[in-house]
């Protein structure tokens, strides 16, 4: 049983609490309980939330932060498994690379803005890299995992066969440690958000990040909750669209 | 097995326990207030250092905060009484409807000779005004505030139209690399970076925003909530005279070791590197017709939609 | 979902299988090509490669490094990032924990608390601090509770996840044994529940640190995240650099160790 089905289970009742939520936050601000400029009232953010969205003025972040995070999370996904499987099965590789891995992902990312600033600039190239950074240790670590875990059996069936090395990789080793490869990417999705945020926020171009940022800097408070919430709807589309296709790729996942 | 999993509790509940600060000194009124670590508030420190602030009964706690990103939402959120910050972001949060006011001046930027926050280009770029800047790009650290403000103020100023330049975001501490690197065409920088820039060579002055704009221009500020101005009256003018008395011993001790040592003490920059730039005697009180032209800037550059009742603003204090 | 599809941030060298075993040696050739890239560094800084403030030779950042060590500084940094780390994990814990537990077994709270849940999961963290300054300031209740809210959800999912895949026969034998709920939570729910748990501990181990860092750096006043920032601001990148490499060896140590942990504690972790 999947916590996911369970709560699709639940229908129209999954909206209840949320609304709930936001009705006692309503209240309270028309009440007067709440500060109206610290907190403004889920109404008013809507409002400007609607305006945003009406205007078009939502799209220009909004495609810089999904246009940016989907690059450096591609490149991740491509690279961790690509890295996770040479060093699963190649001891040179290991050999070489297991150092270098063990001392660069124990290091807050963050931390590593100002390098990056040095070398890449201040714009695209850094914000690409921070994210390819958060994403790929996780989708490495999971595939390398995942490809050491294989059955023996699998392995040795494939070189009694004779079947080349390549045609191992592709049609032996990676659909069997998919799940796990998918594992890692759910892991390095919610990463690699936190770190295109952050970088909007550093490097301030354009992006939901800067926006959020710029607003509370301008006391815009409204405006800033409304941002949010298009991070939020954003972030939640991500991980539901992510859940779609791992459910695709991997139907028996979840039936256990 | 069970002995590990004690000795791990035993291992988070110490570090849960550690000590979050010192022991408070007793009988003294506290005051925290949120610095950004540059010279300008060094007239604060040498309040502290002196002791004018215990012979008024108040113990000052600052709080650095670089960059001085966490200065007045820290002050909204409770966790500062005074704030050092500057003047738009001041007006900005009273036209959102905070309750903050001015309680004692900070900088005031009269001489150009004196000002170490230039506008800072290559040396080859050949551009030298406002006007060459249009169709490129200038790094300030923040958009829509007062770095921001004064270099489109300085741009109008020198024949340009600020609309035609880019205005980029950088941190001041990769301005000069943005700038050398031909990332960006031009920087508004302030120390200690603005001095190890000028000091290597290849990089200009073309300008001083602030006081080729506006000659004695109050940058900086101290701000507290006019809740706390109302309910501690006492308190604060106690922490003006203070503060007042600090601003007396700074200008008096310009060039002396022993101000320099005080700030390399709070900022951590080099005291070598402090002594390349002459420091700028500080003012006792705030300008309420230099607020006003801010204020009139931030008008022309669409920050502010309407004028503000300064009167309210500014502390009768500060005056 | 069982509790070893979860991906963890534990190490490279552990597999579902156990530990893989290496030939003495075999890394050597990875020591050697970070030794080239620490060179390369070194090198790029002195013959002027590179030139920047930000780029100081290796060496000196070595020297920086054993100065802060010896100074102390670096440790007093790094005890209050841990001490807003520890309090903030401590409490997602015990939260994520009790809450997987009860929404797993109870439908009626699940129905309540799971969409809100499933509402603030996606949001990342450095969107929340600014809306949460305004209302918590910037003291440790702010970083603490950052803290507490990133590392919750890893938490709180495998725990969730765990009990609720537990083998129905297993509830259904104890239910037929008729013991009181207690011991069906400490006796059958927990040690069937507890590799999942393990998995969402670990991964917030490592979380609830770069969280810590993050906020400090941010809004920070103490610590290492605002040390790093602080040094930045007064041109010291040596002392920078060398807060990084400490910042990396505490993540590092506080991985190992809760690995070291939960192998003694779990005994049958990875088993499944």
């Amino acid at each position: 049983m999947s916590h996911r089905s369970e709560a699709r289970g639940m229908g129209l009742w999954s909206l209840a609490s949320p609304a709930l939520v936001l009705c006692v936050w309503e209240l309270a601000g028309r009440l007067g309980w709440t500060n109206p400029i610290l907190l403004p009232r889920p109404l008013q953010i809507i409002e400007v939330f609607l305006g945003l969205v009406s205007s078009g003025a939502v799209l220009s972040p909004l495609l810089h932060t999904v246009g940016l995070f989907m690059i450096g999370y591609v490149i991740a996904s491509l690279l961790g498994t690509a890295l996770g499987i040479a060093m699963a099965t190649s001891q040179t590789l290991y050999g070489l690379l297991e150092p270098l891995v063990e001392s660069l992902r124990p290091i807050p990312k963050p931390a590593l803005v100002p390098v990056l600033f040095l070398f890449l600039g201040i714009g695209k190239a850094t914000m690409i890299v921070l994210v390819v950074l958060a994403s790929v240790f996780p989708v490495l670590i999971s595939t390398f995992q995942g490809v050491r875990g294989l059955d023996p059996v699998l392995l040795e069936t494939a070189r009694t066969l004779q079947i080349s090395r390549s045609r191992t990789i592709f049609s032996v080793i990676l659909p069997a440690s998919l799940p796990m490869i998918l594992a890692g990417m759910r892991v390095a999705l919610g990463l690699g958000l936190v770190l295109v945020i952050l970088a909007e926020m550093l490097a301030g171009e354009d992006g939901i990040g800067f926006r959020i940022l710029d607003h509370e800097r301008s006391f815009q408070v409204r405006e800033m909750f409304a941002w949010i919430v298009v991070l939020v709807a954003l972030g939640g589309a991500m991980m539901k669209l992510f859940e779609i296709a791992e459910r695709r790729l991997v139907p028996w996942r979840g039936r256990s | 097995m069970r002995r590990a999993f004690v000795l791990f509790g035993l291992l988070m509940m110490g570090l849960v326990a550690l000590p979050a600060s010192r022991a408070p000194a007793a009988d003294l009124e506290k005051l925290r207030v949120s610095i950004i670590p540059i010279g300008d508030v060094a007239p604060l420190f040498a309040a502290i250092q002196n002791g004018y602030f215990r012979e008024l009964g108040l113990e000052i706690d600052t709080t650095p905060s670089a960059g001085g990103a966490a200065g007045i939402p820290g002050l909204i959120g409770g966790s500062f009484d005074i704030v050092y910050g500057n003047v738009v972001s001041a007006l900005l949060a009273v036209q959102q409807g905070l309750d903050v006011k001015v309680i004692a001046a900070g900088t005031n930027l009269a001489d150009p000779a004196m000002d170490a926050t230039p506008i800072l280009v290559r040396s080859d770029s050949g551009i030298k005004s406002g006007k060459d800047l249009e169709g490129k790009s200038i790094a300030v650290n923040t958009r829509n505030n007062v770095i921001w403000l004064y270099a489109r103020a300085w741009v109008k100023a020198t024949g340009g139209d600020p609309e035609r330049v880019t205005f980029k975001e950088v941190p001041f501490p990769q301005m000069e690399d943005a700038l050398r690197q031909q990332r960006v065409d031009a920087a508004f920088m302030v120390p200690p970076f603005s001095i190890v820039a000028s000091q290597k060579g290849g990089l200009t002055k073309v300008g001083h925003p602030y006081s080729d704009v506006q000659p004695g221009v109050d940058v900086g500020q101290y701000i507290a909530t006019g809740k706390l101005v109302a309910a501690r009256p006492e308190t604060i003018r106690k922490f003006v005279t203070g503060l007042r008395r600090g601003v007396e011993w700074y200008n008096a001790n310009l060039a002396s070791d022993e101000l320099f040592k005080l700030i390399s003490g709070y900022t951590r920059v080099d005291v070598a590197l402090l002594k390349m730039a002459p420091l700028p005697a500080l003012p006792l009180r705030s300008d309420m017709s230099q607020v006003k032209k801010t204020m009139d800037l931030m008008i022309e550059n669409k920050l502010l939609p309407a004028p503000l009742d300064l009167q309210k603003i500014i502390d009768p204090l500060a005056l | 979902m069982t509790a070893a599809d979860i991906p963890d941030d534990a190490s490279i060298g552990r597999t579902r299988t156990g530990t893989v075993r290496l030939r003495p040696g075999s890394r050597a050739p990875g020591v050697l090509l970070i030794v080239a890239l620490l060179l390369l560094w070194e090198l790029s800084s002195r013959a002027g490669w590179i030139v920047s403030a930000y780029w100081p030779p290796v060496s000196h950042i070595l020297a920086a490094a054993v100065a802060q060590l010896a100074g102390g500084e670096i440790l007093v940094s790094l005890a209050a990032t841990l001490r807003r780390a520890a309090i903030g994990y401590v409490a997602a814990s015990v939260a994520g924990i009790a809450l997987g537990i009860v929404l797993a077994r109870n439908r009626a709270l699940r129905c309540g608390l799971l969409p809100l849940i499933e509402i603030v999961r996606p949001m990342p963290t450095p969107a929340i601090i600014p809306p949460l300054i305004l209302f918590l300031g910037v003291d440790d209740a702010l970083k603490i509770f950052i803290v507490a809210l990133a590392s919750f959800f890893p938490i709180f999912t495998t725990t969730f996840v765990g009990v609720a895949s537990i083998d129905d026969t297993l509830i259904q034998t104890a239910r037929t044994f008729r013991i009181s709920s207690t011991r069906m939570l400490y006796g059958v729910v927990l040690p069937a529940t507890l590799p999942a748990i393990a998995a969402g501990l670990r991964t917030a181990t490592s979380l609830c640190l770069v969280v810590a860092v993050l906020s400090e750096m941010i809004a920070g006043s103490s610590g290492v995240g605002y040390y790093l920032v602080e040094m930045q601001y007064a041109m010291r990148p040596d002392l920078m650099y060398a807060a990084v490499f400490y910042l990396a060896l505490t993540g590092y140590a506080l991985n190992r160790g809760f690995l070291a942990l939960e192998a003694r504690l779990i005994p049958w972790m990875g088993k499944t």
